[in-house]
């Protein structure tokens, strides 16, 4: 049992990004010895061989599979030969919707070490030890695989950063067994944006959480950020009570705030979904009345206060400018 | 001078003649010139009009049974004496309106003379005289009894003039039936019937008053050749003018009789058919007003009925789940639109009117009743938007602040009504979801903030001294803190104020800390009667695990709930709300004003202190101990004006767009020149009030202050002997 | 026909929480119990199957855990569950999501469902594992984070959409009987009045022990998990610049932060 097996999941076609920065994570994880590979699973493979071609990654392995897209038993059947084929001590996978529907099915049939949603990994004295939350992400939980050969992982997303430079990797094709998978992809449903707003191409975001209350606040916030010319977005809760459209939701079901340089959340609590599409933004600015919100944890500003107090003065800041 | 003398002595020999003389003579006959016929006719269409009378009662009667059962607790007696009084005074009807309860004072005392009147004519001449040979109606007693009922016929046209300007030309608006709760469109969203109804009423009330006095004349011209009705007809003046008049325009005697013979017939027969129609029309407010109000329960509003064990499903779901007080109470309403007036939530413009919701189960309740068999449980469903039902928007606007039962002339009690509907609509969840979620949090916190239990006495740890734990040590007072004042920022501070005050005044108090919950008096009015009583157990333990001589809130809420339906509860004790503690403090010495505050402030009395438990005196008392100029709003005392929190609305989303009933009372306040302190004393008041202060673009006019604050100010701090500094 | 609901009673952090001598995890007076958030729509999606079904259907609510779950089991029967089971063992105790999945897996053994939902995660510990790993052990078609579903007990097959990062869904077609972990959203769930909980208490929870359904304490605890648990501790918070002062205040500096992003980026 040797080596670090990276899984990188595509979508349409397309490779999806937290599957690089399995890469970074995987790198201090080497022993003596160890290769790194990165397994592309998915209908044309090869497509994503530059992509994948980075430093750190001695070995991309392209494996076709029939389904076009994710399904749950194909990947656990390739993945499950692959694994047993090449034998890694760890396999990363990320922390995905998809994962959700595979890792831990992989996991359990196999008797791997196991954890979810982790954020930290290294070796200490030689063992495996990752870090993940508990408790609703108030407390870190550090875990470790006694007596465990192969241990299955999944990253959490943006918690590494995927390697810059180029590398060049050895590629080698796995010959998947066949699979009669018992689901099958539909359709893929956009859902219809109902106002024209761009969440992931705006540079200035203005959030609404819970804390605002009531539907008739939205209106002020809306104002608000017209006024200091920022775009409005909103957590999970507002978007579900229909106060606004969900194609202004923030965070992991909804859009991620790809190109924000400065992200303002007022009343939002910071659950780890909604950080989920807005913690990598540079300049983030909390304003909650409750001191202990997790959102303060990944801010750079932080105001504890009365969020209709704070919007009203940031108004008044506001007026003398022109529209 | 000598010209007068003669005249006088004439007048006095005809009196004197009269009295001594011919008196015994003086009487009416009754059926004079009729057949025999005709009078048996005449008594068939009586005898015909009692028996319609009769089954109409009886059809009526029968419906209340057809709702669920109720004992009614105090004495019959004292209730029976109790609505004779409010009736004879006519105190409720003068309320907030004296020219309605003059005129109807009028009405009310001119019909029930007249009927009365008429009552004794029959007495003597069916009963009295044929059986017992006994007669009385006559002489004195007879010249008397006439002028009297003609006064009372005037009195009684009077009032009904007035009443016919009054829906006519002044054109109230709480008389106009437009309704809130459906739209144009609706089959039921306009009531020509109440109008007709209304109108017909007065007219054949009129009708009956003043043929009344034409047929009184035309007899007179009748029969004026004897001198022993034509002498002493100014003992009925009205009937003594017209005679004069149709005299003067040339009726003769033969003419009278004959108009005066047809007249009797078309009066007679008007009031009989009156008299068979009351149970079938508004006229019967005369009987269920007054049933509704001997049945009343002084404490309606302010005590929930709890869930009889042997109900099945919780809350009133079919018309037959109401108990027969309430079916009599719909029928006692008389459409006087007060309730219509006083409610907040209709002023600003929510579907509700607590007139509407009575009108409309009445009418559900006639279409379902009233026939030989109950429909089956189906179409006995009151919930929904088809004539007759309530629909949930209209159930929830209220903020059950109790306006429409404290105006309410004949005792109907629409809180509990509204609140029981609730209670099914709770069981079925159709709420709104933030509603639905806020009492999930307090099922599991036992406040309504989601706060950890043990958050609860937090407030205290920025006091400079320690709050005594009343699980642990007795105390002289438990002060029950309730949730808005142990969790809201801005009224923990008004919280740890009044503990500093309670401390520099020596007074030996305490609170539950973790143990004290909600106390579950807006749980209840939401309808979640089984957390109400989970709150209301758990509060009741706590506080028999503690040893106090009395309690004492800031929260009238809390107040309300403890005070009156704790002890349904098995939690009986001596409760305060802080504005009478203080004022005793006061009056002890244990405070003293040091600082005469020259505020120019108005006081809103909260409805659960003040109208739910009239407590109206003791925060003006101590406005004016502080030195303050108190100016009143208009809508003051009773008539308070409710902040729009209550009945749960507090976790409730209102309309977007619409007014808030803070908003609109922070206008009236607004329109009281140079204002400089609206005050209050209830958390859940400073909280709306200070919001409305604001979007109402008020702020910097005047500000918004709990008592407590103001005593704070006039109070210097002092700490008591024997502190540590 | 038959649907399980496997629900789970999560623990909440109270205020001031302590951790356990052994630093392992936290004092259990500190925690605050309640159902988990997404078995309430898994819960409503289920009652909403058999209402909508003209086949009699019966929903069965269980869960892994000691006396204390019964509260949050007696809220799924409230909500219109018919059944409720309950399976204990002191041994289990110290589990893991993929040792609970192999004693769930037996139960979904004995009850022999058409369809098992589960929550996609449990709001304490996040895994989002336990429901499919329950379906690795019984071998069954599985489907995570669905947010619309269409079945009709009986028939072969369900189809559902899975909601997926971005706000995008996919639509899927599974054979059944199925393993579906439930996402956020799927239903409004009703409200159980606390009177219709109190009257739920007279139904029976049924309590099953691992001897019952065939496993061995080696099957679950520490032995039988995949993770151990080594240490617990409040990470550092991030270090927000908090800004002082009243509202006007921080809104001017806030205002001044915002001038210099908008200078710079103009």
């Amino acid at each position: 049992m040797s080596g670090i097996m990276v899984i990188a999941e595509q979508r349409r076609g397309e490779l999806k990004a937290p599957s690089l920065e399995l890469i970074s994570a995987a790198q201090p994880l080497r022993r003596p010895g160890d290769e790194v590979s990165v397994a592309a699973l998915g209908p044309a493979p090869e497509r994503h061989v530059s992509a994948l071609s980075l430093a750190g990654v001695d070995e991309v392995i392209t494996v076709k599979t029939a389904a076009a897209e994710f399904e749950p038993d194909t990947f656990e059947a390739t993945l499950s030969a692959l694994i047993a084929q090449r034998r890694p001590d760890v396999v990363l996978v990320p922390h995905s919707i998809d994962s959700f529907g595979y890792a831990a099915a992989l996991a359990a049939k196999h008797g791997f070490g196991f954890a979810t949603d982790v954020f930290d990994i290294r070796r200490i004295d030689g063992e495996l030890v990752a870090t993940r939350g508990g408790y609703g992400q108030k407390v870190s939980v550090e875990v470790d695989f006694p007596g465990r050969n192969t241990v299955l992982l999944a990253l959490r997303g943006n918690s590494f950063k995927a390697p810059e430079q180029i590398g060049t990797p050895r590629v080698t094709v796995f010959e998947a067994p066949p699979v009669a998978g018992r689901s099958r992809s539909i359709d893929f449903i956009e859902l219809p944006a109902s106002d024209d707003v761009d969440m992931t191409g705006a540079e200035f975001i203005l959030t609404i959480g819970r804390g605002i209350g009531e539907e008739a606040n939205v209106a002020q916030f809306r104002e608000l950020a017209d006024a200091i010319g920022a775009t409005l977005g909103c957590s999970r809760p507002i978007a579900d009570a229909g106060w606004l459209p969900k194609s202004r939701q923030v965070g992991q079901s909804g859009k991620t705030a790809s190109a924000c340089k400065l992200y303002i959340a007022m009343g939002v609590s910071g659950a780890i979904q909604h950080l989920a599409g807005m913690k990598h933004v540079s300049t983030i600015v909390a304003v909650n009345s409750d001191a202990g919100a997790s959102i303060f944890g990944v801010a750079k500003y932080g105001i504890v206060g009365d969020i209709f107090e704070v919007a009203a003065e940031l108004r008044r800041q506001f007026e003398g400018d022109a529209a | 001078m000598g010209r007068l003398a003669p005249a006088g002595r004439q007048l006095r020999d005809r009196v004197q003649d009269l009295i001594v003389g011919r008196i015994d003579a003086v009487t009416r006959i009754l059926f004079e010139s009729f057949s025999a016929a005709e009078v048996r006719l005449f008594y068939a269409f009586g005898y015909a009009a009692i028996a319609a009378f009769a089954y109409g009662v009886y059809v009526q009667i029968r419906k209340y049974r057809r709702g669920a059962p109720l004992k009614l607790d105090g004495s019959l007696w004292k209730r029976l004496g109790d609505m004779i009084t409010a009736v004879l005074s006519h105190r409720t009807v003068d309320r907030r309106d004296p020219a309605a309860g003059g005129a109807h004072r009028l009405i009310f005392y001119g019909f029930m003379l007249l009927f009365f009147g008429t009552s004794t004519i029959t007495l003597e001449y069916d009963i009295l005289e044929p059986l017992f040979g006994v007669r009385f109606w006559h002489g004195e007693f007879y010249l008397i009894f006439s002028l009297v009922l003609d006064v009372a016929g005037v009195a009684l046209i009077g009032g009904l003039i007035y009443m016919m300007v009054r829906r006519g030309w002044m054109r109230l608006p709480k008389l106009d039936y437009a309704r809130p709760d459906r739209v144009p469109g609706d089959p039921d969203f306009d009531r020509p019937q109440y109008r007709r109804e209304d109108w017909a009423f007065l007219w054949v009330l009129i009708a009956i008053g003043a043929t009344g006095y034409v047929l009184e004349a035309a007899r007179l011209v009748w029969l004026q050749g004897r001198p022993e009705i034509w002498d002493v007809r100014w003992w009925s003046p009205a009937g003594a003018i017209l005679a004069e008049a149709f005299r003067a325009l040339g009726l003769t005697e033969h003419g009278a009789a004959l108009f005066r013979h047809g007249l009797w017939w078309f009066h007679g027969l008007l009031a009989l058919v009156f008299i068979a129609l009351i149970p079938f029309t508004k006229v019967k407010h005369i009987f269920t007003a007054a049933g509704s109000l001997m049945v009343r329960d002084p404490l309606a509003a302010q005590r929930l009925p709890r869930i009889p064990e042997s109900q099945e499903q919780p809350g009133a779901a079919k018309i037959t789940d109401f108990n027969w007080k309430q079916l009599l109470n719909l029928d006692a309403c008389t459409k006087c639109g007060r309730c219509h007036e006083a409610c907040p939530a209709r002023a600003v413009g929510a579907p509700l009117s607590p007139r509407d919701v009575i009108l409309s189960l009445r009418e559900f309740a006639q279409a379902t009743l009233e026939s030989g068999t109950v429909p089956g449980a189906a179409e006995l469903d009151i919930h929904g938007k088809s004539p007759g039902q309530v629909a949930q928007e209209t159930l929830w606007s209220c903020r059950t602040c109790m306006a429409c039962v404290e105006i309410c002339p004949v005792a109907v009690e629409h809180v509990p009504i509204i609140v029981q509907m609730r209670r099914k609509l709770v069981e079925d969840g159709a709420m709104d979801p933030l509603l639905t979620k806020t009492l999930q949090t307090i099922h599991k916190t036992g406040n309504s903030f989601g706060e950890s239990k043990r958050k609860r006495a937090a407030w205290t740890k920025a006091l400079s001294f320690p709050v005594k734990d009343a699980r642990k040590e007795p105390v002289d007072v438990l002060w029950f803190v309730g949730d808005y004042a142990s969790f809201d920022p801005r009224n923990q501070k008004v919280t740890q104020t009044f503990a500093t005050l309670l401390h520099e005044a020596g007074v030996d108090f305490g609170i539950l800390y973790e143990a004290e919950s909600n106390a579950g008096n807006d749980v209840r009015r939401v309808g979640e009667e089984g957390l109400y009583e989970l709150l209301a157990g758990a509060n009741v333990a706590a506080m028999a695990g503690a040893s106090f001589k009395t309690i004492v809130t800031t929260d009238p809420h809390s107040y309300n709930t403890i005070r009156n339906e704790y002890p349904d509860f098995g939690g009986k004790y001596q409760i305060q709300h802080y504005t009478s503690f203080v004022k005793h403090l006061f009056d002890d010495g244990k405070l003293r004003v040091a600082k005469r505050l020259a505020y120019r402030t108005t006081f809103h009395d909260p409805c659960h202190l003040g109208r739910f438990n009239k407590g109206y005196e003791a925060p003006r008392d101590v406005l004016k101990l502080l030195g303050c100029e108190l100016v009143e709003m208009g809508r003051s005392r009773a008539n308070s004006f409710c902040c729009g929190a209550g009945g749960g609305r507090i976790w409730i989303p209102d309309p977007v767009g619409s007014e808030k009933p803070a908003q609109n009372r922070i206008k009236e306040a607004a329109a009281i020149p140079d204002l400089e302190v609206y005050v209050v004393s209830c958390p859940k008041d400073l909280t709306m009030f200070e919001d409305a202060l604001k979007t109402t673009g008020n702020e910097g006019k005047f500000v918004v202050k709990e008592l407590i604050e103001l005593i704070r100010e006039a109070v210097p701090v002092r700490l008591p002997e024997g502190t540590a500094v | 026909m038959k649907i399980l609901v496997a629900v789970k009673q999560v623990a909440a952090l109270d205020e001031d929480f302590e951790f356990r001598d052994d630093g392992r995890d936290v004092d259990p007076d500190f925690l605050i119990r309640d159902l988990n958030e997404w078995d309430d729509f898994s819960l409503e999606e289920a009652v909403k199957i058999k209402e909508a079904s003209a086949q009699p259907t019966t929903v069965v609510a269980v869960s892994v855990g000691p006396e204390e779950v019964d509260e949050a089991l007696r809220k799924c029967l409230a909500k219109g569950a018919d059944r409720a089971v309950r399976i204990w063992d002191d041994a289990i105790e110290g589990s893991d999501p993929i040792a609970v999945a192999r004693v769930l897996a037996a139960a979904a053994k004995r009850e022999a469902p058409d369809l098992l939902f589960a929550g996609v995660q449990s709001s304490d510990q996040s895994f989002a594992s336990t429901g499919i790993a329950t379906a690795a052990f019984l071998d069954w078609p599985h489907a995570a984070v669905v947010t619309q579903l269409a079945f009709t007990p009986g028939a072969a097959t369900a189809v559902f959409r899975r909601e997926l990062e971005g706000g995008l869904l996919q639509e899927v077609e599974i054979q059944c009987p199925a393993v579906l972990t439930i996402q956020l959203g799927i239903n409004t769930p009703r409200y159980a009045s606390l009177r219709s909980i109190k009257q739920a208490a007279a139904k029976p929870i049924e309590v099953v022990s691992l001897a019952d359904l065939g496993l061995g304490a080696a099957d679950v605890g520490e032995g039988g998990s995949a993770s151990r648990v080594r240490r617990m501790f409040v990470p550092d918070k991030g270090h927000a610049e908090l800004i002082e002062g009243g509202a006007a205040a921080q809104a001017a500096r806030l205002a001044a932060i915002i001038r210099e992003f908008k200078g710079v980026s103009s």
